[in-house]
């Protein structure tokens, strides 16, 4: 009995109906998502369609979810047991099969490689002014509430809530201090505006926040518009409340307190990831053709100052020609501040390589493949002209 | 006997000959020395091109020709342009500007009838509200836009274009360059100066010796300099050639025209010798000439069907190798001409994609002998530079990379691969197209030819399938190289991967054996349609940073043509209409 319903679990898994199948599927989907892309926004799009194990559908006025439709990561999956079963079951290891062997083990790797990236590539990016000198990088898609201590003049010390912890909305200690914040309310995006005269009043009592209206948003999924990240937070110490703050990457004055003669700052900021080494930016260059404003080339000369290993060097990063360093790549990604500010796109992918050797093993194995193909049916034809 | 051995080749000498005169410059216009004047090298959008350039460019896209008749005599692009310059009062009344849009005809008080072309004149007094309507317009995302709206923007577009021209040389309706040569330093020169730099559309005074090869001036900036004391020698030289022009004197035009080029050949012989040589590719216009060598080889083909067949398709060759010939001295001469790889926007793919599905086609019929292969060759080459004449029109098609395109490495590999990737995947539409006409017009059809077709078409699918797998993944790693993802799902990739789906599709099918002749071959033309929506659709999505190639006006052609591949597809699975095309075992 198991051993005939793995007999045809097996037959199905390696049948030539399910690859074409779910080759179609993909191509759905693939279609889907292109269209969707005008309403959603890529990163909104691939969420929706591909990276998801179902395309869900939420009817009008409702909260349910229902799956309509297989989502590219069960489709993925799928398509690569189907691969590897029909390459194990169908094809002879022989130099005939070989082309098609190597193609298969490419198509494999460049399937996984896809699943890697969606699994393991940390976006990131700097923004870095000419002169600067920077040591973190900065997550532009993910929040974080920061503490900063700045009681002494030489430097901060910051502590910093990411988003999903505030979006918890419960008490958070905060480690090396005697200060706790409570999240009294989250908004992954957010309207800010004044206050109206008839509109009810705000939850803060402290800072900027009791003059300013807020309006929950549904979070962003276009990929050029940011979340406006926004909370009320009551930071305690010692029993005593500092009454509730409003904070949002939409309000620029600076809000604090002083808790025992120390100074803290409350900022909403894109999270920080720091770097065990520097970089500073000694020169950016936006060249355009004569006589336009067409651009030519954009391009940052920077420092990179590693005190652990003793590295200090310039690397110049342009178009087409990353620095690749510690993991990640640095991009010359976008510009601004009249050409004195330079972003950075820095891209960690364990996976980075996965792509270009997939690449190499399905060109060799198709050319071997139709090669092959094609010197059977010129020989054919030579006999039948003989014949 | 003798002769039709002979006649196919008389046909290819004759063809031939024809592409040479096309090479041969114009004569002289009322005197003046139109050649000449358009072959003076200027900088516009960026680089050195010839006036020529300028001109043909311009008009092209105010007015959708290169040239046109006027008061019974025919206007090159480049007398347009001097006229433009030198004699604006002249030129306000020819009639360049082409308005379709009734609505936008109706904006200018005219109603829809034969003709739809008016002058600047007519223009003239409704220029504020067609400025006004643009204005509201323009913040109206382009895909977003109605039609009207679309219309007025573009107008206002070719206006302004036609403005900026006009007022290149010297500004419209003031005495003049020599004029202003002599009033340096005069009250109200220095704001004219100011103007005309500003206004400006290309640089026509040549860096002088000692300064960098990008160091062009525009007129204003050449009398500014004046002011400050170094009166720029080409700046007297163009304002000799204008009052000559305007006044009619054709040998001072002349003679300030030969001028203007010795000096630039003196101090930058390059820069002479790469306008004449775009002058001389204007001229052929390759492209075009190997459009019409294409459609009369289909035309012949189809004739050698029916009559006459062991010259006809012999003929229907050569004009095919004449054509061939003259498509890849034009993409050779592009090259060169531009020091880019083939490829680098949506007019030279569809050029490229022609010569790709082209020379497919003629390895094709050297291998079958069947003149199926002239057919398909022959068609698609035609079809793809039509389309290219199309896209042509929006200025100049040499235009300069942007930065993350500037890559003559990403360019030549990933480009191209991809592109010989849709030419494949045409080339087998094409074939599977003509297998369905055939299946249906002959009444009996002969199953070696039939047999013939099918591994064409299969042989094609793979050819396709390789290329355009190869083409997506380099287009993945050069994406790796300059946004830091390999694969980020944007419109062009996901276009471009549905097309390797599709081939994958076709031959697993295939060699599955659900489909057999009829549906590998409806598969086959299914093709068509996801390669025209990878190549022209994604971009009227108008997301993703691919999206430098975005069009709106193709929308409708591009639905015609998916309806039309949708019937032939309907016509390829249903049984023969003629005959029974059943034959005893």
């Amino acid at each position: 009995m198991i051993k005939q319903i793995g007999t045809r679990l097996w037959k199905f898994i390696s049948s030539f109906e399910l690859t074409i199948v779910t080759l179609a599927l993909l191509m759905a989907l693939v279609f889907l998502c292109t269209l969707a892309q005008v309403q959603l926004g890529t990163l909104g799009a691939v969420n929706h369609y591909m990276r998801s194990w179902f395309v869900l559908w939420q009817p009008k006025d409702s909260n349910l979810f229902i799956p309509v439709f297989p989502g590219g990561t069960l489709v993925g999956l799928v398509l690569v047991l189907n691969l590897i079963a029909a390459t194990i079951k169908r094809l002879s290891f022989t130099w005939q099969k070989a082309g098609l062997w190597i193609v298969h083990t490419g198509l494999i790797l460049l399937v996984a490689g896809e699943f890697a990236t969606g699994a393991f590539q940390v976006d990131t990016n700097m923004a870095i002014e000419v002169g600067q000198t920077v040591n973190y990088v900065e997550a532009p898609r993910s929040m974080e509430l920061a503490v900063i201590d700045t009681t002494d003049a030489a430097y901060d010390d910051v502590y910093s809530i990411p988003e999903a912890t505030l979006a918890r909305e419960g008490t958070v200690a905060i480690p090396g201090t005697p200060l706790a914040i409570r999240v009294r309310k989250f908004f992954r995006n957010a309207n800010l505006s004044a206050l109206g005269q008839g509109d009810a009043p705000s939850m803060a009592t402290a800072g900027v926040g009791p003059g300013v209206k807020v309006v929950g948003q549904p979070p962003v999924t276009r990929d050029d518009d940011i979340n406006h990240t926004t909370a009320f937070i009551e930071p305690i110490a010692g029993g005593h409340s500092f009454g509730t703050w409003l904070v949002s990457t939409d309000l620029g004055a600076p809000q604090g307190f002083t808790y025992e003669g120390r100074n803290y700052r409350l900022l909403v900021r894109p999270r920080r990831i720091y770097l065990p080494y520097a970089i500073t930016l000694k020169k950016f260059s936006h060249d355009v053709y004569p006589g336009t404003d067409i651009p030519k080339n954009f391009s940052s000369l920077i420092h990179l100052s590693n005190p652990n290993t003793g590295e200090e060097r310039d690397v110049l990063i342009y178009m087409n020609q990353p620095m690749r360093y510690d993991g990640k790549a640095f991009y010359q990604a976008s510009f601004g501040k009249g050409d004195t500010l330079s972003i950075l796109q820095v891209v960690g992918n364990p996976g980075w390589l996965i792509p270009y050797i997939s690449c190499v093993l399905v060109t060799i194995g198709l050319l071997m493949h139709f090669g092959i193909t094609l010197r059977r049916s010129i020989k054919r034809r030579q006999t039948q002209k003989e014949g | 006997m003798k002769l039709s051995k002979l006649f196919p080749w008389l046909v290819g000498a004759v063809a031939l000959a024809c592409v040479f005169l096309a090479l041969l410059p114009s004569g002289k216009v009322r005197g003046f020395d139109v050649a000449g004047f358009g072959s003076l090298p200027v900088l516009e959008g960026g680089r050195v091109k010839p006036m020529d350039s300028v001109a043909r460019n311009s008009l092209l896209m105010i007015r959708g020709q290169q040239s046109f008749r006027d008061g019974g005599k025919t206007l090159s692009a480049d007398e347009w342009l001097m006229d433009l310059m030198f004699r604006p009062q002249v030129a306000d009344q020819q009639p360049v500007f082409r308005i379709d849009d009734p609505d936008v005809l109706g904006l200018i008080g005219l109603k829809q009838s034969s003709n739809r072309y008016f002058s600047f004149q007519t223009l003239g007094p409704h220029l504020e509200e067609i400025q006004k309507q643009a204005q509201a317009a323009q913040p109206i995302e382009a895909q977003k836009r109605t039609r009207f709206q679309g219309a007025v923007v573009n107008l206002f577009d070719r206006v302004y274009l036609y403005y900026k021209l006009r007022n290149t040389m010297q500004l419209a309706g003031t005495p003049g360059l020599a004029f202003e040569l002599q009033t340096l330093g005069a009250p109200d020169a220095a704001q004219r100066h100011a103007d005309l730099a500003q206004i400006a559309q290309f640089r026509p005074l040549p860096p002088l010796p000692g300064q960098s090869p990008d160091a062009w001036q525009s007129t204003g900036e050449g009398l500014r300099a004046a002011d400050a004391g170094t009166v720029h020698p080409a700046l007297s030289l163009y304002a000799q050639a204008s009052l000559a022009y305007a006044s009619g004197d054709a040998q001072g035009f002349n003679s300030a025209v030969k001028a203007l080029e010795a000096r630039v050949a003196s101090e930058r012989p390059e820069f002479v010798s790469h306008a004449d040589h775009e002058v001389l590719f204007n001229r052929a216009q390759p492209f075009y000439l190997g459009m019409l060598l294409y459609v009369m080889a289909l035309i012949v083909v189809f004739v050698s069907w029916a009559w006459k067949p062991e010259i006809l398709r012999p003929s229907a060759f050569a004009l095919l190798c004449v054509g061939a010939f003259v498509h890849t001295a034009g993409l050779i001469f592009r090259i060169v001409l531009q020091g880019r790889p083939p490829v680098t926007n949506l007019y030279s793919s569809a050029v490229f994609v022609g010569w790709g599905a082209v020379i497919l086609g003629l390895i094709l019929e050297r291998l079958y002998k069947n003149g199926f292969g002239t057919a398909v060759a022959t068609a698609a080459g035609f079809a793809s530079l039509i389309v290219a004449q199309h896209l042509g029109t929006d200025g100049d098609t040499m235009e300069m990379m942007r930065a993350v395109l500037d890559s003559n490495f990403w360019l030549a590999t990933h480009v191209v691969t991809i592109t010989i990737g849709y030419s494949g995947t045409f080339l087998a539409g094409a074939i599977a197209i003509g297998y369905t006409i055939r299946k249906h017009l002959v009444a009996d059809p002969d199953p070696e030819t039939t047999r013939s077709l099918v591994s064409m078409a299969y042989g094609i699918i793979c050819f396709a399938l390789f290329f355009s797998f190869v083409g997506t993944v380099l287009g993945g790693i050069w994406a790796d190289q300059s946004w830091g993802r390999f694969w980020g799902w944007d419109p062009k990739e996901n276009g471009a991967l549905l097309i390797v789906l599709w081939n994958a599709i076709i031959l697993h099918a295939r060699w599955a054996g659900y489909v057999r002749e009829r549906g590998l071959m409806a598969m086959a033309i299914f093709g068509n349609v996801m390669t025209s929506l990878s190549w022209f659709g994604v971009n009227m999505l108008g997301v993703g940073l691919h999206s430098y190639g975005f069009m709106d006006k193709a929308f409708w052609a591009l639905s015609t043509f998916i309806a039309t591949q949708v019937v032939l597809m309907g016509l390829c699975l249903l049984p023969p209409l003629r005959g029974r095309g059943h034959r005893p075992a």
